[in-house]
């Protein structure tokens, strides 16, 4: 069947079967690689999307369910122009990618984080991003990023860098 | 060593980064050609016994499945491995020595094709009763599991006379240890995609493409060059993207053959787990004899690993133990005996740290059982003992510079205790030191040559070419640095080539924390070639001498008036038509190993990367659970490179040492592995990570680029000792075997209470 | 395969009772089996698009208490976000997998999978939790303690679907609280878990259900400590006192996850804390680890 989604704020029709997975309809339909398959049950989260602004996991989410509904991929997130959203560049700035397959769904959450909590405390980062597993950084470099998003996101705040 | 630098030692954004935040960096998995084709390969399913009969007639007969292989079907001999003579087989026709061996490989339209085609090949084992311990495997009437023996490599190091230093000794302690079986957890799975052609095109996660070609032309039965492999962005590796990516590539590329149609093979997780390699498991005895004034004067160490199926690195894990079990310490006799054996289990190789975490961790036990009994404070023995500048090591080597262990001691002792730690009816606390020394680069372990290329253009930007990958450590980062330093330029003009056997020299291995020392120096020294020639021309332009040239800020600036300056591109243009060369390949050769082979005395490695770290850790006795209050991680690197590239190795290693020590352990039952997944086997998450605070000490190396030595390794083994120790000193009772998991410190809680 | 989207329960229904296809909720267990092979159904029911089946509110039927009904259908993040809730039921909510796992998967498909460790699982037996269950036929209710008849199994026919989970106000009323313990800080599936529901008057512990996962086949309700604990007051509370009567109830086994020895420790701790978490509700105190 068709399934007819809005994806990255365009509306997209895919070809494919209702069960099949949302990860491989990006991927594979949509040519959108920047979601990555670690794990295949929910458990590394290097797949996370936002489906209606809250992170899941894509290989763990049937294409029948997205049916009119919004889905925003690591492609999705940087401005027209090509410059970068202020998480993707704290992220850079603060060292929090290494091998950067973990990256696209770090940066997922922390987006769907920041988007309902304008200055989260350490103890929330590590919440919203407890699904999100890494095996380079040891983290604390991710979280100072997170944090440092959150100061340049902040209304007011000089988005010029830090 | 540069006295004035501009670039290196800052604060520097990966190189490669911004292709990561933005999600258009290409792994393997994300290439996508015309008529491609999967492969998913049927596994033995049983540890040990001998192939009756396959029958691939059911898999064919799966829709979508369009080719079958078996080991007949490898046109070259059917092996791949480490060091000669190979013993591991692409696919087993044979004998099965582990669960996980693969047996065939089954090629679809589509990967669930492919899958379900594997589970319809009708494998017929006789089973054997598998040897799962290394006690089972050295039982006197234990079965072959190779026809050499169960024996797969076996050292001895000797320095001075042990037996005769006990006697003299006024305290001996004795122990045994244990280590377990540790996943290296990359979150990208393995995946290769094989390309036909004229020439074989490989596009693989790896960490050593220059081996990977090599072993897949010979089991295509083509020529090295006939084979081009180009290492896609790598989502980890650790270690482990070697053996395996030999494996699967060598399929692909048959199968790519047979088909004359792209083949992409992407490992499940599960197939991540239980199909490569692991961290060999560990059993240490050791015996140190000491002075009352604490001086050790002898130590005594047995370590036999449990390699699993088949060789792979375990010949250089076990080199790599038997030089490191004395730890960083002045120890007058030393006798190490490091045994590797095979057991019907997966096989072990290279994982960061490459057997020092192991007999760090046992090592460093029995320093603070030492400690103790000497009633010494544990900083203060390791003070005595610690390495200095010509000392002689476990194998009589001697370095006059950049021995910085007890600088990294000293920066922990000055290092208040953390506020709080006050024990109540329920938690108590403890604090743990560890020290470490990681011998750097290939050493013992192997020729160690890295071919690097620097080209300017005309707008004086400027591309390094390198055999060694980047593989999330940051080494393009490093590389650019140092050729953005020695060329005066912005980082920003510096690009590093992916690698592309085609493009670039073969560099050997990325192991062995040799990247920034080994590569960074061909670099250096292939940019210096470029300078030459910029210095030359830019010395004709302002008429003067070149020695009166300096390269900055992207001019060549005239020392004795810096006004006087021009801009790098005219002078790289000016060069360009003058025929000046702007590009120059250049090799870097470690002084190379020179070692009895008997005793292992003599020059193994290049240089040494030395640490210290502290661990403060509050324990809650009734669920064993821990809470690391405080991680001080302090390594003499030589130098800095970029220092956030130097912590992210510090915090990433530390982190991965302290699964070892705490949270991770395969589990087998009968030979199979039980926890193959994310759920069961627990990679520490973000609520796990530690307080990491890194300490540098810069006691620069002279055989490293700025006098830069590798530090991505040392952290492994030192977190991994420390949080031993420490939860030792909560709980008041020493532990024996990692990890040390919360089962274990309730354990030992109801045992301590009842002494 | 066949993919069902019902959009109405009596849909639902008829389809599961023509079709005898599988109920795909969130589906963060079910494609997980799917992936594995475990299970190939050849039709799925999406019941995601019930409206119905989704949200928390109070219901006030005659004279009858009220009662909070749960959607089978609500998604376990809105469960432990919601302020309607009983403590213990959003603490154990908000313990299942990760942020993305609870945005997918339901209270619904929590119940359903009926794994000895899920975390919902637990909280629901202490809060006296009915499950609505829906047929053809019409609904029948049971109860909690009773749905759950082994690992992964209950007593669902094929044909029923859980339409709604009700909690009698009395229970939120209480106060409650859950602890879990897994391999691991975050992301964790838990080794053993608790919730506690106590109604606690000037200290004193009355109406106490203690239910505990993942240390028997099924969640438990342990009735000896309940009725120890009962009239005892929330001062005098230690974990060596609570120690006999746990371990009379817990039937745990060593797997892949842990031992039979620590389950039955730490269930002692974890009881304890959750006891002592509601002991200090009152005071505000939300995470009663570090006080405790």
């Amino acid at each position: 069947m068709v399934i007819r989604f809005t994806c990255n704020g365009r509306a997209v029709q895919v070809e494919a079967e209702p069960e099949a997975r949302v990860i491989d309809v990006l991927r594979d339909g949509l040519r959108l690689t920047g979601t990555k398959e670690g794990c295949g049950r929910g458990e590394c989260g290097a797949c996370t999307v936002l489906l209606d602004g809250k992170p899941v996991n894509a290989c763990l989410l049937l294409a029948g369910k997205i049916v009119d509904r919004d889905v925003v991929t690591i492609e999705g997130i940087a401005g027209e122009d090509g410059s970068l959203h202020p998480i993707q560049e704290a992220f850079l700035d603060t060292g929090a990618v290494q091998c950067g397959f973990c990256t696209p769904g770090m940066i997922l959450s922390a987006k769907a984080l920041l988007d309902e909590i304008d200055t989260p405390g350490v103890a929330e980062v590590e919440e919203a991003l407890a699904g999100n597993l890494c095996r380079c950084t040891g983290y604390g470099k991710v979280v100072d990023a997170v944090l440092a998003a959150s100061r340049r996101m902040a209304p007011g705040a000089d988005r010029g860098g830090e | 060593m540069v006295s004035s630098v501009s670039v290196i030692g800052k604060r520097i954004r990966k190189v490669d980064g911004r292709e990561m935040v933005t999600g258009e960096a290409k792994f393997s998995g994300d290439y996508i050609f015309p008529g491609m084709v999967y492969g998913t390969v049927k596994r033995a399913g049983v540890p040990a016994g001998r192939i009756k009969s396959i029958d691939v007639t059911p898999a064919n007969a799966v829709p979508g499945v369009v080719d079958v292989l078996v080991a007949a079907d490898i046109p070259g001999p059917n092996l791949i491995g480490i060091l000669p003579p190979l013993d591991q087989p692409v696919l087993a026709s044979d004998e099965i020595r582990y669960a996980g061996e693969s047996v065939a490989l089954v090629v679809a339209e589509s990967a669930e094709a492919a899958r379900r085609g594997a589970q319809a090949v009708a494998v017929e084992i006789e089973a054997y009763e598998p040897i799962l311990t290394v006690d089972a495997a050295l039982a006197p009437d234990a079965r072959k599991i190779h026809e050499t023996g169960n024996v797969t490599f076996s050292k001895k190091l000797r320095k001075g006379e042990v037996e005769s230093a006990f006697e003299r000794a006024d305290i001996l302690v004795e122990g045994d240890y244990e280590t377990s079986f540790q996943e290296h957890a990359y979150l990208e799975p393995e995946t290769v995609c094989a390309v036909p052609g004229r020439r074989f095109t490989l596009y693989a996660s790896c960490q050593s493409p220059f081996h990977i070609r090599g072993h897949v032309a010979a089991n295509l039965g083509v020529p090295a060059s006939s084979v081009k492999v180009i290492q896609a962005n790598t989502g980890g590796s650790f270690g482990g993207k070697d053996d395996v990516a030999t494996e699967i590539g060598a399929l692909a590329c048959i199968a790519a053959q047979r088909l004359n149609r792209p083949v992409m093979i992407a490992h499940e997780r599960k197939e991540s787990i239980v199909g490569s390699n692991l961290r060999h498991a560990a059993r240490i005895h050791i015996k140190t004899g000491a002075l009352k004034d604490g001086r050790i004067i002898a130590r005594e160490v047995r370590v036999l690993l449990d390699g699993g199926a088949y060789a792979s690195e375990s010949p250089f894990v076990t080199m790599k133990t038997l030089i490191h079990a004395a730890g960083p310490y002045n120890i007058e006799n030393v006798s190490v005996e490091s045994t590797s054996i095979y057991t019907n289990k997966t096989y072990c190789g290279a994982f960061r740290g490459f057997g020092v975490p192991q007999v760090t961790f046992a090592s460093e036990s029995q320093i603070d059982e030492l400690a103790e009994k000497l009633g010494l404070d544990p900083l203060e023995i390791r003070r005595i003992n610690g390495l200095r500048a010509g000392d002689p090591n476990a194998t009589g080597q001697i370095y006059e510079q950049s021995v910085g262990l007890l600088e990294t001691i000293e920066e922990i002792a000055k290092r208040p205790e953390p506020a709080g730690r006050k024990d109540d009816d329920r938690h108590v606390h403890g604090t743990g030191y560890a020290a470490v020394a990681q011998g750097i680069s290939n050493g013992a372990e192997g020729i160690d040559v890295t071919g690097a290329s620097v080209q300017m253009s005309q707008d004086g930007s400027v591309l390094v070419g390198i055999g060694l990958t980047e593989l999330g450590q940051g080494s393009r980062t490093v590389y650019a640095l140092i050729a953005a330093e020695v060329l005066g330029v912005d980082v920003d003009s510096v690009s590093v080539r992916s690698v592309d056997t085609d493009a670039v020299h073969d560099s050997g291995p990325t192991v062995a924390s040799r990247s920034t020392t080994v590569g960074g120096m061909a670099v250096h020294k292939a940019a210096s070639e470029v300078k030459k020639s910029l210095v030359s021309m830019a010395a004709l332009m302002m008429k003067t001498e070149g020695e009166n040239i300096e390269l900055r800020d992207g001019f060549a600036v005239l020392r004795t008036d810096e006004s006087a300056r021009i801009p790098i591109a005219s002078v790289a243009t000016a060069a360009y038509w003058t025929g000046f060369p702007l590009m120059n390949l250049a090799f870097s050769k470690a002084p190379e190993a020179n070692f009895d082979d008997e005793t292992h005395q003599g020059d193994v490695y290049i240089a040494y990367n030395y640490g210290t770290h502290r661990m403060d850790v509050r324990v809650d006795t009734l669920t064993g659970e821990v809470t690391v209050l405080n991680h001080l991680a302090a390594h003499d690197v030589g130098r800095v490179i970029n220092p956030l590239g130097l912590e992210g190795q510090v915090e990433g290693a530390s982190l991965m040492g302290f699964g070892l020590a705490h949270m991770e352990r395969i589990q087998y039952v009968d030979g199979i592995i039980q926890n193959a997944n994310f759920a069961d086997y627990a990679v520490p998450s973000i609520k796990d990570r530690l307080p990491t605070a890194t300490i540098t000490v810069e006691d620069p190396n002279p055989t490293g680029p700025f006098g830069a030595k590798g530090a991505g390794e040392p952290p492994v083994a030192a977190t991994a000792a420390v949080f031993a120790n420490a939860v030792a000193d909560a709980v008041g009772v020493r532990f024996t075997r990692l990890p040390i998991t919360r089962e274990d410190i309730l354990d030992a809680l109801k045992r301590g209470n009842h002494d | 395969m066949r993919y069902l989207k019902p959009t109405s329960i009596h849909e639902a229904a008829d389809a599961l009772e023509s079709s005898r296809g599988t109920i795909l909720a969130g589906g963060t267990d079910l494609c997980v089996y799917m992936a594995e092979g475990v299970c190939q159904p050849e039709t799925l029911i999406d019941i995601s698009g019930i409206d119905s089946m989704r949200g928390i509110e109070t219901i006030q039927s005659g004279r009858e208490e009220a009662t909070v009904r749960i959607g089978a259908g609500t998604t376990v993040a809105e469960v432990a976000a919601s302020e309607a809730l009983p403590d213990c039921l959003r603490q154990g909510a908000q313990a299942v997998g990760s942020p993305q796992i609870r945005n997918l998967g339901t209270i619904g498909g929590n119940v359903c999978n009926a794994s000895p460790c899920g975390d919902t699982l637990t909280p629901l037996l202490a809060l006296d939790a009915r499950f609505v269950l829906r047929s053809t036929a019409g609904t029948r209710t049971v109860e909690s303690e009773e749905f759950f008849t082994g690992p992964k199994q209950t007593v669902l026919d094929p044909h029923e679907i859980l339409e709604f989970i009700e909690l009698p106000s009395a229970s939120c009323a209480r106060a409650s609280a859950f602890r879990m313990i897994g391999n691991r800080k975050g992301q964790a599936i838990s080794q053993v878990n608790a919730a506690v529901s106590v109604a606690i008057v000037d200290g004193v512990m009355s109406d106490v259900r203690v239910a505990v996962g993942s240390v028997a086949p099924v969640p438990l309700r342990l009735a000896g400590l309940e009725e120890l604990l009962s009239g005892k007051t929330v001062e005098d509370l230690h974990p060596a006192n609570l120690r006999d009567a746990v371990l009379e109830g817990v039937r745990p086994i060593d797997d892949v996850r842990s031992t039979a020895t620590y389950r039955q420790e730490v269930t002692v701790a974890l009881v304890f804390d959750a006891l002592a978490a509601c002991g200090g509700q009152r005071s505000g105190q939300d995470e009663g680890a570090g006080a405790w």
